[in-house]
Formats: C-alpha cells, sequence, structure tokens
C-alpha cells in the first residue's frame, strides 16, 4: 500500500481555465493564418489537378512547378504548423494557463513565423523557389526562401518554449499533481518538433543558405536529404499528434463518455516521441550510399510506431463501446448506433479516424524495405499522405475548429453552421476518396508522383494513367468546392455566428479510474532514450555519408529551381 | 461462496468490450489484406 502511495501521484479534476480575450486574440492570429493558407492551398491543388487532366493550360506563363511549391510549402508547412501552434496555446492556455509575459514571448513567436512566411511565400511568387516542399539539393532556391523557412522554424520554438514555460510554472504551483493529460500531450509534441527540426535547421543553416549565397561551391546532396528526413518523417508526426489529442481528450467528452485511460494516452504519446525521429531512412531506402543494414534498422524502429497508432485505435473502439453501452446498446455493434452522428464536432474526426485504417495500412506497405520500391516516387505516395495529412489531420482540425473558434470568439456553433459542416465533411470525403483512390491506383500503376502533365512520348503504359489523373481532377474539384465551403463556416463562425457560449470540451477520468504512475512525468528519461534511439539509428550512418559521399553537387537552376 | 460472489461482482465492474475486441481484429485483417497484396504485386513483377 505504502508502495502504491510512492509510486503514484494524485489524481487531479480536469483543469478548465477561462481564456481571457488578449489570449484569444493570439490563438486565432495563428488559426486565421491556417485558414487563409487552406484557401491559398487548396486553390493551388485545384489548378495541379487541371492541367494533369491534359485539358487545361495555365495561364500567364505560370509554371506548374511554381504552383505545385506553393501548394506544399503552404499546406504541408504554413497551414499546419500554424493550426498546431494555435491548437497548442488553447490546450495550454486552458489546462495550465498564460502569464501576461508568456503571452508576449508568445506574440514574438507569431510574428518571427510571419516575417519568415512572407520572405519564402515572396521568393516562391517571384518564381524564385519552385523547388517543392522538399527543396532537395541540387534544385537550388533564391537565399531569402531558405532564410524565411528557418525564421519560420526558429518562431515555432519559441512557441514551443513558451509552452514548456507554462507547464514548469503550473507544476511549481501544483507540487506533486500529474500535469494535465493534454498539457502533457502538447508538451510531448513540442520536445519532439524542436528535436526533429534541429535536423532540418541544421542542413538550411550549414549547407543551403551558404551554397545559395554562392559562398560554398557544391552542396552534400545525400546529407542534405538525410538530414531533411530526419525532420521529414517525425514532421508528419508533429501534424498527427494533435489529432490524436482530440481523439484522446476531446472526442470522449463530445460523445458524452469518460476518457478509456490517462496512462494508455500518456504512454502512446511517449512511445511517438521515441520512435517518430529515428526513422527518416525509410523515405530513402532507393537511395544509394546509405547501407542496406541502417535502413534495416530504421525500417524495424518505422514498424515499433504501430504499436501506438494501434493502441489508439484499441481506446477509441473501447471509449465509443463503453459509452454507447452506457446508453443502453446492445449486441455486438449496438454502440455504433448510439454516436453522435449529427453532431460535426463528433463527425468530421470520425471520418478522419476511418481514413486513418486504409492511411496507415499503406503506410506500412511504403516502409517495407524493398516492397518500397513498388511504390516509390509513384503518385500513390501523394494519395497516401492525402489520405493522412490531408483527411485524417484536416478533418480532425476543421472538427476541432467548429467548436475552438466560436468558443475563443464568445459565439455560438449554431444548428445551422453544424449542418453546414455535417455537408462540408461529407463533400471532403466524397472529393478525397475519388481523387486519392485515383492516386493509389494510378501509383500501383507506375505513374510518378510531382510531375506535370505529360505523354511520355506516347508509351503503351501511359494510356493508361489519363483516366485516372481525370477522376483526380474531378475529386479535386470537389474538394475545392469543400474548402470553399470551410473558408465560408470559418468566417461565419469568427464574425457572425450569433454571441453566446461554447464548450471548450476536455473529457474527464472515469470516477474509479487508476491513477496514472508518476514516472510518467520523469521528462529526462523520456528525452534521454529519444536521443539514444536517435544516436544508434544516425550516428555511423551519418558518419559514412560525410566520409565516403562523392564530391557535392554545383547548384541547378533548370528545369525547376530559381 | 463467498470468494465466487466477489468475482462475480469484480466481472460485473468490467466493462464489455466484446465489439471493440471484433473491431481491432478486423482492423489487423484488413492491415494483413492489403499488405499481401501488395506484396503479391511486388512479387509478380
Amino acid at each position: 500500500m505504502q508502495l502504491a502511495k510512492k509510486e503514484t501521484v494524485s489524481k487531479t479534476s480536469v483543469q478548465a481555465l477561462p481564456i481571457s480575450k488578449p489570449e484569444s486574440r493570439l490563438y486565432m492570429s495563428f488559426i486565421s493564418v491556417a485558414f487563409i493558407s487552406l484557401l491559398i492551398g487548396g486553390l493551388m491543388g485545384l489548378l495541379q489537378v487541371l492541367v494533369r487532366s491534359g485539358t487545361f493550360t495555365l495561364p500567364a506563363g505560370i509554371d506548374y512547378y511554381q504552383v505545385l511549391t506553393v501548394h506544399g510549402v503552404i499546406l504541408g508547412l504554413v497551414l499546419t504548423t500554424y493550426f498546431i501552434i494555435g491548437f497548442h496555446f488553447s490546450l495550454m492556455g486552458k489546462t495550465v494557463g498564460i502569464s501576461l509575459k508568456q503571452r508576449k514571448v508568445a506574440w514574438i513567436a507569431f510574428w518571427i513565423m510571419v516575417i519568415g512566411t512572407v520572405m519564402t511565400a515572396v521568393t516562391i511568387l517571384y518564381g524564385e523557389a519552385s523547388v517543392l516542399y522538399t527543396f532537395y539539393a541540387p534544385l537550388r532556391a533564391h537565399p531569402a526562401f531558405y532564410i524565411g523557412l528557418a525564421l519560420v522554424i526558429v518562431g515555432s520554438w519559441v512557441a514551443g518554449f513558451v509552452n514548456w514555460h507554462q507547464l514548469k510554472v503550473w507544476k511549481k504551483a501544483h507540487p506533486g499533481e500529474k500535469s494535465p493529460l493534454l498539457a502533457f500531450m502538447v508538451t510531448i509534441n513540442t520536445v519532439m518538433w524542436f528535436i526533429a527540426s534541429l535536423g532540418v535547421a541544421v542542413a538550411v543553416l550549414i549547407q543551403f543558405i551558404p551554397w545559395s549565397l554562392g559562398y560554398a561551391e557544391t552542396i552534400n546532396v545525400l546529407l542534405s536529404r538525410t538530414l531533411f528526413w530526419y525532420f521529414g518523417h517525425p514532421l508528419v508526426y508533429f501534424w498527427l499528434l494533435p489529432a490524436y489529442m482530440a481523439w484522446y481528450a476531446i472526442i470522449p467528452k463530445i460523445i458524452g463518455g469518460k476518457l478509456f485511460s490517462d496512462s494508455l494516452a500518456r504512454m502512446s504519446f511517449v512511445l511517438f516521441l521515441f520512435f517518430s525521429i529515428p526513422v527518416g531512412f525509410h523515405h530513402q531506402l532507393t537511395e544509394p550510399g546509405i547501407d542496406p543494414t541502417w535502413k534495416f534498422i530504421q525500417v524495424t524502429l518505422t514498424m515499433m510506431v504501430v504499436i501506438p497508432s494501434l493502441m489508439t485505435a484499441f481506446s477509441l473502439f473501447a471509449t465509443f463501446e463503453i459509452t454507447g453501452r452506457r446508453k443502453g446498446a446492445k449486441g455486438l455493434f449496438g454502440w455504433f448506433k448510439k454516436l453522435p452522428w449529427k453532431d460535426v464536432r463528433f463527425l468530421a474526426p470520425f471520418i478522419g479516424m476511418l481514413a486513418f485504417i486504409p492511411g496507415g495500412a499503406g503506410g506500412i506497405i511504403n516502409a517495407s524495405h524493398q516492397m518500397n520500391s513498388l511504390i516509390h516516387n509513384t503518385i500513390w505516395v501523394t494519395g497516401h499522405f492525402h489520405l493522412t495529412v490531408a483527411t485524417t489531420v484536416m478533418l480532425t482540425f476543421f472538427g476541432i475548429s467548429y467548436w475552438l473558434i466560436p468558443h475563443l470568439r464568445g459565439r455560438k456553433l449554431t444548428p445551422q453552421i453544424n449542418r453546414l459542416g455535417i455537408i462540408q465533411a461529407i463533400i471532403w470525403t466524397v472529393g478525397m476518396t475519388i481523387m486519392s483512390g485515383a492516386m493509389h491506383i494510378q501509383g500501383l500503376l507506375g505513374a510518378p508522383r510531382r510531375s506535370s502533365y505529360s505523354e511520355y512520348g506516347g508509351g503503351e503504359q501511359v494510356t493508361e494513367w489519363i483516366g485516372y489523373q481525370m477522376a483526380q481532377a474531378i475529386g479535386g474539384t470537389i474538394l475545392f468546392i469543400g474548402i470553399l465551403l470551410m473558408v465560408y463556416i470559418f468566417i461565419k463562425l469568427t464574425f457572425f455566428a450569433p454571441k453566446g457560449v461554447e464548450e471548450f470540451p476536455i473529457a474527464e477520468e472515469e470516477e474509479d479510474a487508476e491513477a496514472t504512475p508518476a514516472w510518467f512525468e520523469n521528462w529526462k528519461l523520456w528525452i534521454g532514450i529519444t536521443i539514444a534511439l536517435i544516436l544508434v539509428a544516425y550516428t555511423v550512418p551519418v558518419i559514412d555519408i560525410i566520409q565516403h559521399s562523392p564530391t557535392g553537387s554545383v547548384p541547378f537552376d533548370f528545369p525547376i529551381g530559381r | 461462496m463467498r470468494k465466487q460472489e466477489v468475482k462475480k461482482a469484480s466481472e460485473k465492474d468490467k466493462p464489455d468490450l466484446k465489439g471493440t475486441f471484433v473491431s481491432v481484429m478486423l482492423l489487423g485483417v484488413f492491415i494483413i489484406i492489403t499488405w499481401f497484396g501488395a506484396f503479391a504485386l511486388f512479387i509478380s513483377r
């Protein structure tokens, strides 16, 4: 009994602090940039699918790859990062609070990111950075593109530092108490983001900026790609974990249930921290110059991510079943009917969860070492991440917006907006099923990703592809209608919805839930294991890459680049 | 007898998760089918 007491920390009730107007302004600023990005990035997506249908030519000599770069950068990097940071701040503000000083520093983070975003956007719009969102060397962009990206990352670090400080101040004021679950999750995500983005920061500062300025004649291409993917895979989890935060700790409240297990949720986040970073080689499986042994080791580590993903799936099914049975559901799947299907705060994220089933299954195929050659650099991969980030993550972010924006703006989610939201979620699902499905099949038929419309000299295999490209144009057009509707809903919720109070739903634990072990708060242990795994997975191959790489490459500005 | 009653009571407290069990099993089957589908394609090419 004594031991049990020592090993656990006291349970605390869910914190729900009021959010002041100046705080709301900060959080809404981040979220607003995300929705502006959605509109611009979505329009670029529409142009791409139209061009690839072979029936449309871009006007005024606009280059396809310029449009593609805007689409990738503004949706993959800008929209996601701004929404996530705004959501992180809202969760921290609600559960542990934010001081005036912390808020001021958070504004500095916002403006650093805005300056960086504007610099990057201007270089892309001037056609000086058509290097796609992965900015692979030896394609060269204008130095302002890289400096702008570096500023966005630095701004996001400052935001993360504020989050850590918020939790630290709270813990000082609440000795012996476990940190609120959502604050714990935000801290995991920001720690992961910081450790991961160090890789891309090193690549940008040490390799790309001097090389694009002409101070360095050549660049080590393999090293730059390795540093990018050291960052690029955890980037995917940086997008996904905020969706998981909503699934674990917010959705149960929306459906009228309780948190399934505080400890399970924390454990799955800790496992994501461990296994999101030392796995970047599974994006480089066809790359020469990396020893296959180290590829195999990182493939094995990648498969470890399946564990917390399946823990999440189990936990969600269990939450739905327990809640449904409490509402009187009978039979094996009777609980399914008890879910609030007419509540868009639930429906949109639920469709996101469903999309993650084929998304995750596709991910396992992608990371299966030699089998990766089946789909590598085909449009299957594009179809894959349009399921994961553009459906799972986006529909969950939309689901969050339906309560978060009115909560921050002192307004109400009306039945009319709720209905529009349901229509929006259905439009998104139809559009994405057509577009992503066509991309998956076309990829299996060998069609490349990232390429503008081409008949490839009239090859026989190519004739199989055009039908799928037409389907992508139809799906993409439906998706753009979904984007227009979502932007309309955003404006309505922000400025025109009736004044009132909208709930900030945070799930509570069961009355008799087991206490969470105190060792979950051992940050030194979690960060130590994370760093150890990274060192094991990367030290030898990176030394190998530096020592044995061929001569570096001079910049290429053609066919795409500057 | 008393022991049995205690056992019965604790079983009653446990949530019924049969639907969850079947759901995660179906999820596993879906992953396996898609993986082997891709594997068959990989081998045949």
